[in-house]
């Protein structure tokens, strides 16, 4: 069955199975190059998001796609949709900001010190009980600022972590590609 | 995936900026019991308003929804700059986005410093985020009140 497979192997030698992997190690860094160097753009830890519940909609559905931004000496203002992380959860939540109070003084700082609360479109109340025993949000629990809106596209990677079994055969699938295809 | 781009930078050419009118009816302090806190007291304030706009102009093509939204704007008297939302509303179809509303604030008005003692006339204002099916968040304001509005002495509960 593979013999054929193993027999141009043999022909094009080893040279070319380390050329192919170089590739396809050049094809992964290019990739994270291009996510840090919008990282570091935008300033904002991961610039792109994947909406993971309901507590936006009707305005974000599971598996729309947002762009952030996060200019550092930019306040944060009323109707401000965030994304932030609270330190000990792992997945970050996008609400809406509903409060903003902003420290004397601070405003002319490099980076203005300011206390947020949010609160969800499709929650009743604000996002206290999520802040894990914090008061607050302050700019240090915030990844980004929603500035663009892509529906659908994340859906991919929710229907991977919801079917393991997707993307498993996507990823043979591509290795076998990678493997069989020959320029 | 051309498609899709020309339709976001499409809603670069549609500018509406629409007006309307926003009046505050009345503003009244009381001193509760604090959430979440048995024992403390906090001063809340009670904000009567009437808000007419004609806001159909924001509906293009590409209009998912209005999130409108009330907000007061003010400094407290340790000179913290504050931005409260104290009503919002999400417009979906463009026959809902003329506003005509008697209302009240819908969450929680309270100073972090619990008081509203001594504490200067805030001003408020309507405002708006225009959410698209695809590309970019576009913000507006409405309307404003002419003069910033005072808050008035604490009352006991009624």
């Amino acid at each position: 069955m593979f013999s054929e497979e193993l027999k141009t192997f043999r022909r094009l030698g080893f040279r070319h199975v380390l050329l192919q992997v170089l590739n396809f190690a050049s094809v992964i860094a290019s990739g994270l190059m291009i996510w840090k160097g919008l990282g570091l753009i935008t300033n904002s830890e991961s610039p792109i998001v994947v909406v993971l519940s309901g507590s936006m909609e009707p305005a974000f559905y599971r598996g729309d796609l947002l762009f952030l931004t996060n200019p550092s000496n930019e306040r944060y203002q009323t109707g401000d949709i965030t994304v932030y992380k609270i330190p000990g959860q792992g997945i970050p939540i996008v609400h809406r900001v509903l409060e903003t109070h902003d420290k004397a003084g601070s405003i002319s700082d490099p980076v203005p010190y300011q206390r947020l609360l949010t609160k969800g479109d499709n929650n009743y109340v604000d996002d206290i009980e999520l802040y894990q025993g914090l008061q607050w949000l302050e700019r240090k629990h915030i990844v980004g600022k929603v500035r663009g809106f892509l529906p659908y596209v994340g859906y991919v990677t929710i229907a991977m972590n919801d079917f393991p079994q997707l993307k498993y055969a996507l990823l043979g699938g591509l290795g076998l590609l990678a493997l069989i295809q020959r320029e | 995936m051309a498609l899709l781009a020309a339709i976001a930078l499409s809603s670069f050419v549609f500018s509406a900026d629409p007006k309307g009118a926003l009046n505050i009816a009345s503003v009244k302090v009381y001193n509760v019991k604090a959430q979440r806190y048995p024992h403390r007291k906090q001063e809340l304030a009670f904000v009567n308003f009437n808000v007419t706009a004609d806001l159909t102009p924001l509906f293009n093509w590409n209009t998912k929804q209005l999130f409108l939204y009330l907000e007061a704007e003010y400094a407290n008297a340790q000179g913290v700059k504050n931005e409260v939302v104290i009503w919002d509303r999400i417009i979906r179809r463009k026959e809902d986005a003329i506003i005509n509303v008697v209302g009240k604030n819908k969450y929680n008005f309270h100073d972090i410093s619990t008081t509203f003692k001594n504490v200067p006339p805030s001003s408020y204002s309507l405002k708006y985020n225009v959410m698209p099916y695809v590309g970019v968040l576009t913000y507006g304001e409405a309307a404003k009140t002419d003069e910033p509005v005072a808050f008035p002495k604490v009352e006991s509960r009624v």
